[in-house]
């Protein structure tokens, strides 16, 4: 158990606990956060159809087993993913937002990992403005820089990776901020000049996995490229 | 490694025959529910609206004959968070100052803030926790489909947690594979090789989504899994629900 960490553990300061918000703040990410859900919801049902059940649940799993690997991140540290851009790249804003909000859900309800009240909160950060947003930054600059290179690709989400991180932590901040839990000097700068470094860990991580996939298996990503698609299927593993 | 993980065995049902564990497990959920958003809700300094609420929680405790050694270990784990607070003490304005050093003050309100919400954290989990200790996840995800949870919703959730552990090992066992060919000594290598771990997992992941489905579809699945008939609430579900609303209604009146 990393309990004995430093104060800062900067993996724990985007899963903020419950009493850190307060009853505005709550209000506004919840229904944010619900109005999310339902729509997701809908999009992966329409997409997916009957395999929408066993996808997301395995995708979530994989994320919630992504979140646990530490890994050194420049500045001393370690840091672990947080995955919301990989998953936008890889499953699209909608299903990607889904498989977020759920293993925060877990996360909260099961491993007491970020507060049952501060639920939509997180779920706000991280799913909308993490993979979603994160999403939105990638695609414009992969289809900016060339569709179907992989430069572009990774470029793309480096950039949306670094940038996600980042801003949700500062979005985080603004929020215990306003809820006057921490002054909002002390909240951005403790939170930007952990998450500086934490974002690029998250960037460098999302670089390597999505171009494992791109060079290995080009057809399960959300926008395959096109010579990808002409290719029939194949299985790597074996199990 | 983690704080996820050593949870997943405790959450099984300990308990055995209490008035707590008697109740159906929407009930439980609800009171937990009612509890967690009433302590966290409340405006900092109102110190008696929950003296009022521990004493119930402290209650609860009880009469759910909860084991306390693995409670206090799992609510230890996020107070790690009060540390970034206690920093924001330091630095606040308002209020008398108790204590200065330099251009660090403690003032009254940043220990009232630092105070409200360390206790505000402590007592939901410590709720949350009594409800997880004590409630199986299958209970669990019934009460929230009893209480309208999207069906789709609710069984991506069970998906989810039967698949954790699978993945969790097989992410174990790749990361073993890697140490034992050297891979990870490097820093630098490091984060290559634990990305194309992540994208390998990813692959396999998909995969074994699709391999799943059809082994679903091969056993007549056509949508949503088919869900249970649960126990009934019963009288004692309705009294401790009046309870806890009449209880917390009680603290928050104190300072009205």
């Amino acid at each position: 158990m990393s309990v004995t960490v430093s104060l800062f553990q900067p993996q724990l300061a985007l899963h903020i606990p419950d009493g850190f918000l307060s009853l505005p703040i709550i209000l506004v990410t919840w229904i944010l956060a619900i109005a999310l859900i339902a729509i997701c919801l809908q999009r992966v049902q329409a997409t997916y159809q009957e395999r929408a059940v066993p996808l997301m649940g395995v995708c979530a799993a994989f994320i919630f087993a992504a979140q646990m690997i530490n890994f050194p991140i420049p500045g001393g540290t370690s840091g672990h993913l947080l995955g919301g851009t990989l998953a936008g790249v890889l499953l699209g804003p909608w299903a990607g937002s889904l498989v977020m909000a759920v293993v925060f859900i877990v996360q909260s309800v099961l491993f007491q990992d970020g507060g049952l009240t501060v639920l939509g909160a997180n779920i706000v950060n991280m799913g909308l403005i993490g993979t979603f947003g994160g999403y939105y930054l990638y695609r414009s600059i992969r289809y900016a820089l060339g569709r179907d290179s992989l430069r572009s690709v990774l470029i793309g989400a480096a950039i949306a990776a670094w940038t996600s991180v980042f801003v949700s932590s500062i979005v985080c901040a603004f929020q215990l901020a306003f809820s006057g839990t921490v002054p909002l000097n002390v909240a951005i700068s403790a939170m930007a000049f952990w998450h500086f470094m934490i974002a690029i860990g998250e960037a460098v991580i999302t670089v390597v996995a999505v171009s494992y996939i791109w060079r290995t298996r080009p057809d399960l990503m959300y926008h395959p490229p096109r010579h990808a698609v002409a290719d029939t299927s194949r299985s790597y593993s074996s199990r | 490694m983690l704080l996820h993980l050593g949870a997943v065995l405790l959450a099984t049902e300990s308990q055995t025959n209490t008035i707590w564990t008697r109740l159906t497990a929407r009930s439980r959920l609800l009171c937990t529910l009612l509890i967690v958003f009433a302590t966290a809700l409340t405006p900092n300094g109102r110190w008696w609206t929950w003296a009022v609420y521990a004493i119930s929680i402290a209650l609860l405790i009880l009469i759910s004959r909860v084991p306390l050694l693995p409670l206090l270990k799992r609510v230890a784990v996020e107070l790690v968070f009060v540390g970034v607070v206690l920093i924001g003490t330091l630095f606040r304005q308002g209020g008398d100052v108790l204590f200065q050093w330099g251009w660090i003050q403690i003032t009254t309100e940043g220990v009232t803030v630092l105070g409200s919400v360390t206790l505000k954290a402590f007592l939901s989990l410590l709720t949350v926790n009594v409800l997880i200790l004590t409630t199986s996840i299958t209970a669990l995800l019934h009460a929230l489909a009893e209480l309208r949870t999207p069906p789709l919703l609710v069984a991506i959730f069970s998906s989810m947690y039967r698949y954790i552990n699978v993945l969790v090992d097989e992410f174990n066992s790749m990361q073993r594979a890697a140490r034992s060919r050297n891979l990870m000594s490097d820093p630098r290598r490091q984060r290559t090789v634990i990305g194309n771990m992540i994208g390998s997992l990813f692959i396999r992941t998909y995969e074994r989504g699709d391999r799943v489905h059809q082994a679903m579809l091969a056993r007549g699945y056509s949508g949503l899994p088919p869900v249970a008939k649960m126990p009934q609430p019963s009288r004692l579900d309705v009294a401790l629900l009046t309870l806890t609303i009449v209880i917390l209604l009680i603290g928050q009146a104190i300072y009205l």
